[in-house]
């Protein structure tokens, strides 16, 4: 066994590399993340891969199941719906709406997430105290009622939907970062990185960002983890996407009735959102592992 | 430790301050105008509002006039039911799992444990809640799919909580109503427990794992004790406070799904309240909500801060719930 | 009579980067009663080798050894239930950081408790011929603390390890390893983060125990000076190679070994003039990370002597127990020529 390499500065990687390295070596992972990177592309390119338009009714065609089963037909893979829409033209858009909104959501509640929790665990005294007692506050109104009373007030629509589902996560991400931030900021080699006169936004970046990288991709997985589930509960409750476009939720919801004669309505929306779940999932927990050296789950 | 009691029960005053201004806000906006009189200043209305709440009158409900305190606390006592029998199931199921997953790590068992959590954690449970409906019809199991209990018992509430009044009422029905109702609950608790299920898994092993690869844990095999001994003696309890501390802020989140549940079960609670509620447009249902609901979130996570620093003599530093 | 026999342990620890070897075939005997030194840098390995000798390792080391015997029993071979008979009752053993190796949701009381033998067959029967009165646990735990120069017992005992400070941790640690009367203990640094007083209490404690009950104790220092007065024997580790290995007198009186040298000239005798500002003597440069070690004698970037053939590692060599590997050893005519060169 050759123990030790003649010319070991080859070895010595960024630690980009280094996490990629380890990453790599978990097939799952990557498969995981080629399949996020495929559903983000069918969300970007929903409108130019739908076989046809969602809203057209195919009313020679109404309640067809799947090519597969008998009385298919191949022109509608998925079949089709009560008003002959075509259920994959349907599923598309209702992903596009969904991990769209989901990943919107993940997106803006993290910058602004971020920046207040940062800001919170660099300052003191009256502000922060203020800060901390309405965060305690929010978080303990469970976010569906949150994003009720959002969707009441502001009335019911996509977009609204998206702003209760990020309003009522956002205290939780704050509350995350403040932690680990918090967390590190009590370490001696911060205080050493203090003492050397660094700046808030140099501490920052330098010191804290990279160790609490763990943490972040968690919570990030978190936060878009229940963004899905929220915006589709909210669509299955009716209070989302109102009329043509239908995200996965409502898309549930209008097939309820007709569980029993074709049971394929119902029954692909919720595997698109457990396998939009599952594949985030996977991939964020290989990230994690590989960013904590593969050390521990 | 009296300090400590001190700090929580100041936060308890100050969430639940912020709590009623929420809820007052709520309820001035859903009154619109009929709040009194509109020229009075907003902390006057405010003092006026509490003093109210705290008498017990929360107004009544615009569709059949009946007091919304007892409505409200009757749907959730129904909810609180639901999570706790799922809370229980859970548990049993789960823990014994997690330590297993947690103490025998990367073996065979372990992956088919946490695959079968990580598939739970994806099902969305309004859609696991929409198919399981399904399953009695398809598997011919006579479970009842809608409502909380058949019509034909009429069971006068005391606690609210349908199973122990099915059991006050038991002179006229027997066990027959209690029966009944637990019936009901089987499919709606066994679909929230699932999410419970994988939650308490995955928490119980990762908190396992790290209290085995704690120095401790390594003395405890220095000192030549045994596996089993070191996992009763020193692990179990050390992972212990983790886990309760996680599941503490998982609270909203349980209480969110079983109200969907709810919903979809048609089963009474506070989720087929709430929505039958803001689709009538009796709004004043949603402050009364949010005084119920998350005065119990943060009674029962002030409760738990305590009971964790009595099992766990480290004591706690922190401020603020988190 | 060798207590301890380890023949070329090597540990690997994989990482993302491939395997790194941290300890490379190192090589210690530790003779029967003595008080062995182990010293090296921080980072040079000690506790790698002490939790390797007690099998505490974890699942991504992998450790291979020629030879490790604790008397006759081979440490290599045993399955985990007779491993857990020797622990702690053959070998125990002093951890660095004692407070994270305590329990920190049990008092001390019921962790000394815990070492105890419940009801050994062997003091059942000495009790029946001796007639030696019963002692209660109770008691057996408070002489024990006295015994480590712990006062204040009932309070030590009540107290959950964050209660207390690092030196009773620490010597809460001590009473724990001597509770059973080991053959061996294994003091990883017992004295680090000590004030000199309760650093001279532990060391006489440890010396005392030798003395008296003839416990062998393999002492793990990063201070070559702090426990060369104390040690019969001596190791030194560099990198995790084992360097030179002999009796104190052998070490201190004609080290071998250039990186031996070195340590001895860093400790200042004050009788010697030292001029005024002048440099005090040092290695150049610094131990290698784990990541890029070199190849061969991993002393060979700072060493004064290296050569060419110190790419390949060296055999170690045997001098009537005194034990060098290195390929250019400073041989008994010329061992003074390096001292005398000091200014
Ligand atoms: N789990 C690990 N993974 C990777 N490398 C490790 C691990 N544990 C230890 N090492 C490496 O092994 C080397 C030796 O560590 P060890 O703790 O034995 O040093 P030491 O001699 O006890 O130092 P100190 O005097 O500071 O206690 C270190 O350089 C470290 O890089
Ligand atoms: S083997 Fe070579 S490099 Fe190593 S100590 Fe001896 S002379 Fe120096
Ligand atoms: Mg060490």
């Amino acid at each position: 066994m050759l123990i030790n390499n003649e010319f070991n500065e080859e070895k010595i990687q960024s630690p980009l590399q280094y996490t990629w390295s380890i990453f790599k070596r978990n097939s799952l992972a990557i498969t995981a993340m080629w399949g996020s990177l495929i559903l983000i592309l069918i969300t970007l390119f929903a409108d130019y891969i739908v076989p046809y338009a969602p809203s057209t009714q195919y009313v020679k065609h109404l309640l067809l199941p799947p090519y597969w089963v008998e009385g298919g037909n191949s022109a509608h893979i998925l079949g089709t719906d009560d008003l002959g829409r075509d259920s994959l033209a349907r599923l598309i858009q209702g992903i596009q709406l969904t991990l769209g909104g989901a990943l919107a959501i993940t997106i803006a509640v993290s910058i602004l997430g971020s920046v207040i929790g940062a800001t919170a665990a660099l300052t003191k005294g009256l502000k922060a105290s203020i800060l901390h007692h309405l965060l305690d506050a929010l978080l303990i109104i469970p976010t569906l009622l949150t994003a009720l009373i959002l969707i009441v007030m502001f009335g019911p629509s996509y977009e609204n939907s998206l702003i209760a589902v990020s309003l009522s996560l956002l205290p939780q991400f704050i509350r995350g970062i403040y932690i680990s931030i918090e967390n590190e900021l009590n370490k001696q080699y911060i205080i050493s990185l203090r003492l050397d006169g660094a700046t808030n936004v140099r501490l920052l970046r330098f010191g804290i960002f990279p160790n609490i990288l763990e943490p972040i991709i968690t919570l990030l997985n978190r936060i878009f983890t229940m963004a899905i589930l929220e915006i589709s509960t909210l669509g299955f409750l009716g209070f989302g996407t109102q009329f043509l476009d239908v995200e996965l939720g409502a898309l549930i919801a209008s097939s309820i009735v007709l569980i029993y004669s074709s049971p394929w309505l119902v029954f692909f929306p919720g595997l698109a959102i457990f396998i939009i779940i599952l594949v985030f999932n996977i991939f964020t927990e290989g990230l994690r592992h590989a960013v904590i050296e593969g050390e521990d789950l | 430790m009296l300090n400590y009691l001190f700090r929580r029960l100041n936060l308890l005053f100050i969430t639940a301050f912020i709590l009623s201004v929420i809820a007052f806000i709520l309820t001035y906006w859903s009154s619109k105008n009929t709040l009194a009189d509109a020229d009075a200043g907003y902390i006057i209305q405010y003092v006026k509002y509490m003093s109210a709440i705290l008498q017990g009158e929360w107004g009544l409900s615009s569709i059949d006039q009946q007091p919304m305190l007892i409505k409200g606390l009757t749907a959730f006592a129904s909810t609180l039911e639901l999570c706790f029998i799922a809370f229980i199931t859970a548990n049993i199921i789960a823990i014994p799992l997690g330590i297993f997953a947690g103490l025998n790590r990367n073996s065979l068992l372990d992956y088919l444990i946490m695959t079968i959590a990580l598939i739970g954690l994806a099902l969305p449970v309004f859609w696991l809640a929409v198919i399981t409906t399904m399953l009695p019809r398809l598997l011919g199991i006579p479970l009842p799919i809608d409502g909380g209990i058949s019509p034909v018992f009429e069971i006068p509430v005391v606690s609210g909580f349908i199973l122990l009044d099915t059991l006050l009422a038991a002179d006229t029905y027997q066990l027959d109503a209690f029966f009944n109702r637990l019936a009901h609950l089987i499919l709606p608790s066994s679909v929230l427990s699932l999410f419970l299920i994988t939650e308490i898994i995955r928490l119980t092993r990762h908190s396992i794992t790290m209290v085995m690869k704690s120095n401790y844990v390594k003395a405890a095999y220095a000192k030549g004790l045994s596996r089993k001994e070191i996992v009763f003696r020193h692990v179990l309890k050390n992972a212990l406070p983790p886990i309760i501390h996680q599941l503490r802020l998982q609270l909203s989140t349980i209480i969110s799904f079983a109200m969907v549940i709810e919903i979809v079960f048609s089963l009474q609670g506070s989720g087929v309240w709430l929505l039958s509620s803001i689709k009538e447009g009796d709004y004043l249902a949603l402050p009364t909500a949010i005084l119920i609901i998350s005065g119990f979130i943060l009674l029962s996570s002030i409760f738990i801060d305590i009971l964790l620093m009595i099992i766990s003599p480290i004591k706690r530093k922190s401020l603020y719930v988190d | 009579m060798a207590l301890l026999d380890i023949r070329n342990l090597s540990i690997d620890i994989s990482t993302a980067q491939g395997k790194v070897r941290v300890i490379d075939k190192a090589s210690l005997t530790i003779v029967d009663g003595s008080i062995h030194g182990l010293v090296g840098e921080s980072g040079s390995g000690k506790s790698l080798i002490a939790k390797a000798i007690l099998g505490l390792h974890n699942a991504n080391w992998t450790v291979t050894a020629d030879r490790m015997f604790l008397g006759a029993t081979d440490l290599t071979k045993l399955s985990a239930n007779d491993r857990r008979k020797i622990m702690g009752k053959e070998i125990a053993m002093i951890f660095q950081h004692p407070r994270s190796y305590l329990d920190p949701s049990k008092k001390i009381f019921s962790q000394i408790k815990e070492v105890l033998p419940t009801t050994s067959v062997k003091k059942l029967f000495l009790s029946k011929i001796k007639r030696v009165p019963e002692q209660s646990t109770q008691q057996r735990i408070k002489e024990l603390l006295h015994k480590v120069g712990i006062q204040n017992d009932q309070t030590v005992l009540a107290s959950y390890p964050h209660e207390l400070s690092e030196g009773i941790c620490q010597k809460v640690m001590i009473a724990m390893a001597i509770a059973n009367n080991p053959s061996l203990i294994i003091a990883d640094e017992p004295t680090t983060a000590m004030e000199a007083v309760t650093r001279a209490q532990i060391f006489r404690l440890l010396y005392k125990l030798n003395q008296l009950h003839s416990t062998t104790i393999l002492l793990l220092s990063n201070n070559f000076g702090s426990i060369s007065n104390l040690s019969d024997y001596i190791t030194l580790i560099y990198s995790g190679q084992t360097v030179e290995s002999g009796s104190y007198k052998q070490i201190i009186n004609s080290p071998m070994h250039p990186y031996t040298e070195a340590m001895i000239k860093t400790i200042l005798e004050f009788d010697e003039s030292i001029s005024h500002k002048s440099q005090l003597y040092t290695l150049p440069g610094n131990i290698p990370s784990a990541n890029q070690l070199p190849i061969g004698c991993r002393l060979g970037p700072r060493c004064p002597r290296a050569q060419r053939s110190c790419v390949t590692n060296p055999e170690p060599l045997n001098f009537k127990g005194h034990v060098i590997s290195c390929h250019f050893p400073t041989l008994d005519e010329n061992q003074h020529a390096n001292t005398s060169q000091r200014k």
